[in-house]
Parts: structure tokens; sequence; C-alpha cells
């Protein structure tokens, strides 16, 4: 008699265990070792406290005065060090996020970057990434965001923006102008310089551009004035 | 007489008819009698990145009512457009009010280069809209992994037979030894009473017996339960540890089928730490903003999950902008792909050095919902993806990772990275030697030949890619 008790207790006790492993979605599974999981240092991007399943046994959460830390930034002012060649480019940006700023940006901030097949391309592909769904391919806001109805009015770099200068154009790309926000968090100085610098290029309808021996971008030939200058900088 | 009226009628009805041209010009506002067609072109292309029709505000306030506000003002009206800076210098009290309510959040409108007949037609199409036009339904393409599966009618796993079949055997257990002891009781009872006891073979003894009688194929059904169990629970310790397919519930039910393949956005716009961080990175939110402060509603769940994201950040739809000193709510994501503390990966190595193509590791994003571990089933099945290298172990394991540590091929001419290293190598005299050295003693690819330049493609095994310390320190 009492071994049929064991039975029934043991199926139901497997039944019980094998029920706890796949039935709730936000469970990932059984881990080995879980200790081995969690990092007694802080890590990016590990729940400290928030999940039942990712969590961390509650002593050790006494013991360290977890909070769910997340969307920190910096504090203000900071400058990242990443090397020297980077350092033209992690001091902070002068000018704030205002209307009058926005008109100084045109005169006041000029790029210190060379119009180099080695920007260019850069800037090609960052706008590539960042750009594209919105500005489309060739600049002319044409991007499956707007095409397909999500955003109307984006402007054409080509027409619209033809003349807007580097600076506003930065300005723009740092602090977000009208409709579009700020990219300042996902690329750094160097890089939205170098998307400019691109911008640049679908401003006078460069789509494919060509360089000179040294590297400089040939500019087509109703701007000259434009390119001497760019050249000198 | 008659050659006054000769010369003065002509002029006369000249004059009157200019004047009554002239009265109509005025009297017919410009917020009306354009084409709308027009109107909404232009309208589209020049003034629908911050304005609406509505009057609700997008970059600026909405247009709606704009005929009334601006009433007998068109004069003053296309300056504004035209050149809203000078429209102020006016000294208009409508116009100063307006600078004053709202230039200081939403800055000042650019310069609109439309003729005064455009703005005609843009009027126009504010004032009557367009008729209500309905919106073309268009055919969804981009759909989810679960829709797919739906469609293929694959549902959801079918493990609720294995749950009758345990039930249904515990229940016959518990009935069996139920009418067992029921009996046993009687008997004692009997036994008490000095009544006859049922002597006849209980049901576990008949089944014994019957077992017995039948023992090949009681032995076989045996045999077979016990390599089902066998596999079943080697299956089970197998998968610990293998969280594919691990879809965790989250905070906001984020589609990445709507935004990477309806839109085309690239990953790393969101994960934009992927090139140059250990993390790919969770856009926070003000990276949503870039897009949802235009995009209040979304085509599945509407304003409510674009919601939390106003909630989180502190946005007023309402107005189009942020709220001023609001505390910042963080969005608590779940992780999805979790690895144990004691392994190392660095998504830039992968994404930059490498240049692997996201999909390689995460599978068809484009048609999950939210997110979720690829299994290495989806990725192999993949034809998308240029290059891609098909493994066998499960998503995330160790036995993944050296897989295609060994299969994968690292082009070294045209990577910088291990030029930049070989530099580095070369750079010394002792770098020289030990490279040289390596190169001739380590380095034989298939044919056995040695490797002895840089024009050679190895994989990533045979640049120590199975070094235990690479990924474990």
């Amino acid at each position: 008699m009492s071994r049929t008790l064991y039975t029934i207790a043991t199926i139901l006790a497997v039944a019980v265990g094998l029920s706890a492993c796949k039935t709730d979605p936000n469970s990932p599974g059984v881990e080995y070792m879980p200790d081995m999981y969690r990092s007694p240092a802080l890590e990016a991007y590990v729940d400290y406290g928030t999940n039942d399943y990712m969590d961390f046994t509650q002593s050790m959460k006494d013991k360290a005065g977890f909070v769910p830390v997340q969307s920190r930034k910096p504090a203000p002012g900071t400058i990242p060090y990443v090397g020297a060649e980077m350092a033209p480019f992690v001091m902070p940006y002068p000018l704030k996020n205002t209307p009058d700023d926005y008109e100084r940006a045109a005169t006041e901030i000029k790029s210190p970057l060379l119009s180099t097949r080695e920007h260019i391309e850069k800037g090609r592909e960052v706008y590539t990434k960042m750009c594209l769904h919105c500005h489309g391919e060739a600049g002319h806001g044409d991007g499956l965001i707007s095409t397909k109805g999500a955003i109307a009015g984006i402007p054409d770099y080509a027409t619209k923006l033809k003349d807007l200068p580097e600076g506003k154009i930065f300005h723009s790309i740092t602090y977000g102008k009208g409709l579009m926000g700020q990219h300042a968090s996902l690329i750094n100085k160097l890089q939205r310089w170098q998307v400019t610098e691109w911008v640049k290029c679908l401003q006078q309808g460069i789509t494919d551009p060509k360089f000179d021996e040294n590297g400089m971008l040939i500019k087509p030939a109703a701007a000259p004035a434009e390119a001497t200058t760019a050249a000198s900088r | 007489m008659k050659r006054l009226s000769e010369r003065f009628l002509p002029r006369f009805i000249l004059s009157t008819a200019l004047f009554i041209c002239f009265s109509l010009t005025t009297w017919a506002s410009i917020h009306e009698g354009g084409d709308v067609v027009k109107g909404k072109q232009l309208f589209n292309a020049n003034c629908a990145s911050c304005h609406k029709i509505t009057d609700e505000v997008l970059a600026a306030p909405g247009l709606k009512g704009i005929d009334q506000r601006w009433k007998g003002k068109d004069e003053l009206l296309i300056k504004w457009i035209q050149n809203p800076k000078a429209a102020a210098a006016t000294g208009d009290p409508y116009v100063k009010s307006l600078v004053e309510k709202y230039v200081a959040t939403y800055g000042w409108m650019a310069n609109q280069a439309v003729s005064a007949e455009e703005i005609g037609h843009i009027l126009t199409y504010v004032k009557e809209g367009d008729g209500g036009s309905a919106p073309v339904a268009e055919e969804n393409t981009c759909l989810t992994y679960e829709e797919m599966q739906a469609a293929a009618g694959q549902g959801k796993e079918n493990d609720g037979l294995i749950w009758i079949i345990i039930i249904g055997v515990i229940l016959a257990i518990i009935g069996v030894s139920a009418a067992n002891i029921s009996r046993s009781l009687k008997n004692a009872m009997n036994e008490r009473d000095g009544k006859p006891i049922d002597e006849s073979a209980g049901y576990w003894e008949s089944a014994k017996a019957w077992m017995w009688r039948h023992k090949v194929f009681v032995s076989l059904t045996g045999l077979f339960i016990f390599c089902y169990l066998v596999v079943g629970l080697y299956g089970a310790l197998m998968d610990i540890g293998v969280y594919e397919a691990y879809k965790p519930e989250q905070p906001i039910w984020f589609s990445h089928a709507s935004h990477v393949c309806k839109y085309e956005i690239d990953c790393q716009y969101c994960h934009s730490a992927a090139a140059e961080s250990k993390h790919a990175g969770i856009p926070s939110a003000n990276v949503c903003m870039n897009c949802h402060k235009g995009i209040k509603e979304g085509p599945v769940s509407g304003k409510k999950e674009i919601a939390k994201i106003y909630e989180a950040i502190g946005f007023d739809p309402a107005t189009g902008t942020y709220i001023e000193n609001y505390e910042q709510k963080p969005i608590e994501w779940n992780k999805v792909h979790n690895l144990p503390d004691h392994v190392y990966f660095n998504h830039s190595q992968h994404v930059t050095v490498a240049g692997l193509d996201c999909k390689q590791c995460h599978g068809p994003v484009q048609t999950y919902s939210v997110g979720r571990q690829a299994t290495v089933e989806e990725i192999n099945a993949q034809d998308d993806v240029p290059g891609l290298i098909k493994l066998t172990k499960p998503t995330l394991t160790m036995g993944w990772c050296i897989e295609c540590h060994n299969k994968a091929e690292v082009d070294l001419a045209s990577s910088a990275y291990y030029e930049e290293m070989h530099n580095r190598f070369t750079s010394n005299e002792l770098g020289q030697r030990f490279l040289r050295s390596y190169l001739e003693e380590n380095l034989k690819k298939g044919d056995g030949a040695p490797v002895d330049s840089l024009k050679t493609i190895l994989s990533v095994k045979q640049l120590g890619g199975w070094e235990c310390g690479k990924c474990h320190y």
C-alpha cells in the first residue's frame, strides 16, 4: 500500500517538476549554476531587481542596495576620454537648443573637416544607418517613413535646403529641428560632421562623389569659390 | 453733350469693371477658391513636416481655423508665411501675440518659398481638407513570426496531449488504489464482524497475473516507455542553459516587424552602440522620440503603446512639447539574450571588425514582434543574408559560438583591424620574430602549405578564436 502511495507521490512530483519548466513564457528556462549568471560587479543591462526571474537573491540585493537604474545620462559637461585624435570632437558644443542659437550656428559653427574621401564616405555610411529611413537615399525626403505616410513633408536637401549652411546642418543633427529629434546621443561629433559633409554633397545633387588625387572632393563647376574655401580651411 | 458721353462712357465702363473686379478680389479671401489637390501637394511638400490641418500640434500649432483667426488680413498672412520676421516687424498686434506665444517653444518658421497664388491653394486645402478621402488599405507584407506560424497552421506547440495522458494515468492509479483501500477496509470490517472475507485476488494481484501472462508484450511496452523517459530526461537535461525562442513579455509591445520590415530602419539606428561597444544597447526613450514625436498612433495598438514612451520621457502629445522638470521613468525592458557572467562577448568586435550581419546571430528579427531569441533553425533558414554561416548547435550556447569561430573566415587583407594588429607586430624586432615563427609553425592551410602573407583567409580559430581566454577571463 505505501509503495503505491510513493508511486503516486513520485509521479505527481515529476509532473509538477516538468510543468515548472516551460509553461511561463517569461521564464528563460533552467540555468546551470545560477550564480555563474549573476555578476557581482555591476554590468550594463543586467536587471538588478525588477524581474522575478532575472533576479538576485534578496540577501545580495539588500547588501548592494540595488535599485533599478536605467536611462541615466552622464553628468553635464562630461568629456569622454577617447584618445588624442578624437580630442577636437569631444568638447561640449557651445550653442544651446534655442531659436537664436540656431541662427547663430549659421555663421559661428564651421566644419573642422575637409571634404575628403575618407570623411565623405564615412559620412555616407553613417547617413545610411541614421538618416536614410526618413531623408531617403539621395536626400529628397523620400525615405520609407515619408513615402509610407508616417511623417510627411521631409524637406529635400537639393531644393528646399540647398543653401542651408553647414553650421545649421550640424546644429539640427545635434539638437533636432522641427519634427526631427536630436541625434547627439546616437552619433558622436566627428560622425555628425562627417554626415554634414555628405549632406553638403547631397545639397549639390552629388550622389556619386568623385575625388581628385589628394582625396579631395571634386565639386561641380557651378561653385568653384566654395571649393577653394573648403580646401584652405 | 453727345461728344462728352461718347468720350466718357467707355472710361466709365472700364473703371466700373475694374472697380468690380478689384472689389471681388478683396471680398474673396485667399482661404477659398484655390485648388485643393494642388494645395495638398504643396502642403505636404512645404508645411506637413511641422503643421497639420487639424488642431493637432505636430512640431508647430495646427492650422485648423486659420481662416477665422486671420480674417481680413490676407496680405499680412502671405507675408507671415513668406517671411515671418518681416511680418512680425509690421507691429500687428495679432502677429505679436503669436510670436510671444509660440516662437520660444517652436522657434521661427523658415521663410517659405511659395507664391501668393500657391498660398491660396494651400489655405483652401487647410480650410476644406481633402474631402475625407479614405486612406487606401495597404496589404500588410510585414507579417510577424506569430502571424506566419498561424497562417502555416502550426499555431502553438501542441503539448496538451501528453498532459492528458499523464493526468489519465494518475487518475487511473488513484482509482485503483482507492478501490484496493476500500476492499481492504471492507475485509477488515468483515473479519471483525466474523463475516466471510473476499479472498479473490485484488486488482493489483490480478494486474500482476495479467502482466505475467503477457510478459512479452508488457516487457516490450515497458522497455519502450523506459527508453522514452530516458530520452525525455536527456532532452530536458540538455535544455538546461539553452534559451532558444525565449520571448519574455516587455513593458511596451514593440514590434520589430513594423519598424524593420515596413520602414527598413537600420538595426544600428536604435541599437547604435553595437558598432563601438560591448553591448548593442537598448535605445533610450529619446531615440524613440526621434520618430514618435510626430507618429502618435500606431497601426496595431493605436495610441496605447506609444503613450508609454510619452509617459516615460515626459512628453505632452497635445502640445507637442516636453514637460519641464518631469521626473523621467525608466522603461523596464526585460533582457532577452542572456550570457552567463563568465562569458565575455563584445558586439563591436563582431559588427565593426568582423562585419557580420546582425541576422547571422539574431535571425529574422524583421519578422519578430517583441524581441525573441532566434533558434538556430530560423537562422539557417534565412535566404537574404549574404555569406550566412550555417550552424547546428542551439543559439547562445558555447557549442554554437565555437562552431562559428571554426567555420567563419577572416579576410585579413580587407580588415583594417588586422592590418593594424600586423603593423603593431612588425613594428619591433621581437614582434617580427614572433610573427614569423607563428606563421611558419602554426598556420597551415588545408593543403599543409605554410601561410606567409596577409593575403590569406584564415578561420577565427586559427587566429586564436578557440583560446579559452578570449571569452573566459
